[in-house]
């Protein structure tokens, strides 16, 4: 019974085929997985496995062909379109690979949209906002455009919205998949940092096998199912064994040893 | 910092089905004025544009209504439109209008009162002066029905009175340069009287040597006029048919069934509704013709309006993704559009309106500047009656609807996967 309320994400036999044209085409082939609370859950594979997919489906942007998602224990896809709206609302923040933004308002304007869609006027979102916007280090950003910032600075901003309604789970797709090396690791390196200090569960993607020290557990896909889902050993030999080219990366290696 | 999040009195609970949250309308409209306000050129042409429609109909429109109501004013001036006149000139029917008609006529449901004239031929004589002229016989509620623009004197036209009124004109043929003094003095005149007049004639009569007192003068400066009372004519000459008459209506929607009566007793009506629904008739079609002309305006500004529109859907198309990707339903996003179409046609609408009617009345003040350096008196051609002043603002709603409505829809309906993957 406490295994059943220590998971925060459940995903069962999920298949999503998609059409195109006249043929279907299986992108997702019975995944299964569990994310406990409080996992920093990393989504690996190459590119086209299914693992954006798989993302969107637990999200309740993509509906699954077959199978369940539940999240906190709801069956999310029996509930209609509006009702998961506003759950994503409020409950999950999300971060995805490329940050949208609402190009007339500025940058604390747009962190508040997620409190602004949920009902609540600017005014009252404004003061949470400016919290957040601390809290990521960008204060002195606020009332700039998101697009005049940097790409690293503007995940910095997605962080802060995914955080503005105080959310239980955090789903974030490659989030540093248009970022260099520098100012991926400074994001992630904040993400990892509240989330663990205000225990939010976090489903990430990547394809980065550099960004692997930053998860608790490791699923990988590969041709639309699961391959494996283990916590991650932090062990640098493992990974040396697996992927041969971070041997020389010491940062990956500093956080092993922390 | 300061920075506090509420560990554990999360929303533990995510909305129930039936709670659905919803932006608020202020927030709405926010977005929306912020998106046109970062496309400030786009806007103001757009803007601009359906302002330059609505204001071209709203003056080309109060100049029509404008127009139109001052001819109806300068018609109806000396004939109100409660009064309808009778002509006893019907040669299929040998009906006069004689005192036993007049009761008939006075009893006809709402009927206020009748009054009743001849007019006839005659001559005027004062000392060596003499002039022939028009004389004419009415009757006290005849002339408060047609008031006669008094410069002196008064004469009541009731049973008992035994005075004329003289026009200018006449007075001035007789030799008063100043018409006053003529005032109290007697005049000779000769008249002719029709047979139509007195029912016991067989023809025309002439009498000769008359005189009557002169009670007053009246501006005519063309023709040569006495009005006498039709009591003494009648008392004198044996005058006991009039030839016309006006009967007043108690209210103008009385007029229609009375006209009616009187014809039915044989005689021929006419009322100033007449003309007024001919002058209507020629406006109304001028005004099909404006309200084409602004139409075909008014459809350019509307594809400029939709197209702003289209586009701003296109090139925030990431947006509207994102936004439903956080959480925002249908509703909102249509919303979103429509409120920004709105936002357009309000701002165009009430500026155009504004506009139009500024430059009308503009132009009328010019126009009577003019005017009065040569003269004349100034007259007032532009008007905007209350229900097309309805009827523009329900346009301008209807205009904000029906170009917002398409890209708010497509909007509403895209998906948020594809929205974001849009490019």
């Amino acid at each position: 019974m406490d295994e059943e309320k220590d998971i925060a994400i459940e995903v069962v036999d999920v298949k999503k085929n998609f059409h195109v044209g006249e043929n279907e085409i299986p992108v997702l082939s019975g995944v299964s997985l569990k994310v406990k609370r409080g996992d920093f859950a990393l989504l690996v594979g190459s590119s086209g496995c299914g693992k954006s997919t798989l993302l969107h489906t637990i999200y309740g942007l993509e509906e699954p062909s077959e199978g369940k998602v539940y999240i906190d224990g709801k069956d999310i896809w029996s509930y209609s379109k509006d009702w998961r709206a506003d759950f994503r609302n409020q409950s999950i923040g999300f971060i995805p690979q490329q940050s949208f933004w609402i190009k007339s308002l500025t940058v604390i304007e747009n962190i508040a949209i997620p409190a602004i869609i949920g009902g609540k006027g600017f005014h009252e979102s404004i003061p949470r906002a400016a919290q957040l916007i601390e809290l990521v280090g960008m204060g002195k950003w606020a009332d700039y455009r998101p697009y005049d910032l940097s790409g690293g600075q503007q995940q910095r901003i997605a962080v802060a919205r995914s955080l503005m309604l105080d959310p239980k789970f955090i789903i974030a797709d490659e989030p540093t998949g248009n970022l260099d090396f520098k100012a991926g690791q400074e994001v992630l390196d904040l993400l990892t940092e509240i989330c663990g200090k205000f225990k939010i569960t976090v489903l990430m993607v990547t394809h980065n096998v550099e960004q692997y020290k930053y998860g608790s557990r490791i699923i990988r896909m590969r041709d639309g199912k699961i391959v494996s889902d283990e916590e991650n050993m932090n062990s640098r030999e493992r990974l040396i064994q697996e992927y041969p080219d971070v041997k020389d990366d010491p940062s990956l290696m500093e956080h092993r040893a922390a | 910092m300061g920075m506090t999040f509420r560990k554990r009195k999360r929303n533990t609970d995510a909305p129930k089905e039936g709670k659905i949250l919803k932006m608020r309308l202020s927030s709405v409209l926010l977005i929306g004025y912020r998106n046109l306000m970062i496309n400030k050129f786009r806007s103001i042409m757009t803007i601009g544009g359906v302002a330059v429609g609505i204001g071209i109909i709203t003056f080309l429109i109060s100049i029509g209504f404008g127009f139109q109501e001052m001819v109806v004013r300068e018609v109806t001036k000396d004939n109100p439109p409660d009064i309808i006149e009778i002509i006893n000139s019907n040669l299929d029917n040998f009906v006069s209008l004689d005192g036993t008609m007049v009761g008939r006529i006075h009893d006809i449901s709402g009927v206020d009162r009748i009054g009743r004239s001849i007019n006839t031929g005659g001559k005027f004589v004062m000392g060596d002066s003499q002039t022939d002229g028009a004389i004419y016989g009415i009757d006290r509620d005849y002339s408060e029905m047609s008031p006669l623009k008094m410069i002196a004197g008064s004469v009541d036209f009731g049973d008992g009175s035994e005075k004329a009124v003289v026009s200018t004109r006449l007075a001035e043929l007789l030799g008063y340069a100043d018409p006053s003094s003529l005032i109290g003095q007697s005049i000779g005149y000769d008249i002719i009287l029709s047979g139509e007049t007195n029912s016991e004639s067989r023809g025309d009569m002439v009498r000769s040597g008359n005189r009557i007192d002169v009670g007053g003068v009246y501006d005519n400066r063309d023709k040569s006029v006495a009005y006498m009372p039709y009591s003494l004519l009648g008392r004198e000459f044996g005058v006991d048919q009039a030839q016309q008459g006006k009967v007043k209506a108690k209210t103008q929607a009385d007029v229609p069934n009375i006209r009616i009566e009187i014809e039915n007793l044989g005689f021929v009506t006419e009322n100033v509704g007449d003309i007024v629904g001919d002058i209507n008739g020629f406006f109304f079609i001028i005004k099909i013709v404006l309200v084409i002309f602004g139409t075909i305006i008014m459809s350019i500004s509307a594809m400029g309006m939709l197209n702003t529109l289209s586009v701003s859907l296109l090139q925030r198309t990431k947006e509207v993704g994102i936004l439903k990707a956080l959480g925002a339903k249908r509703g909102d996003i249509f919303k979103m559009f429509i409120f920004e179409a709105a936002i357009i046609s309000v701002f165009g609408g009430v500026s155009g309106f504004l506009g139009g009617y500024g430059v009308a009345k503009t132009v009328n003040v010019v126009f009577n500047v003019l005017a009065s350096q040569k003269g004349n008196e100034s007259i007032d051609f532009i008007t905007i009656p209350g229900y097309f002043m309805l009827a523009i603002f329900g346009f301008v709603a209807f205009l904000g609807i029906a170009t917002g409505l398409m890209p708010a829809r497509r909007a509403s309906k895209t998906h948020a996967l594809e929205a974001l993957r849009y490019e």
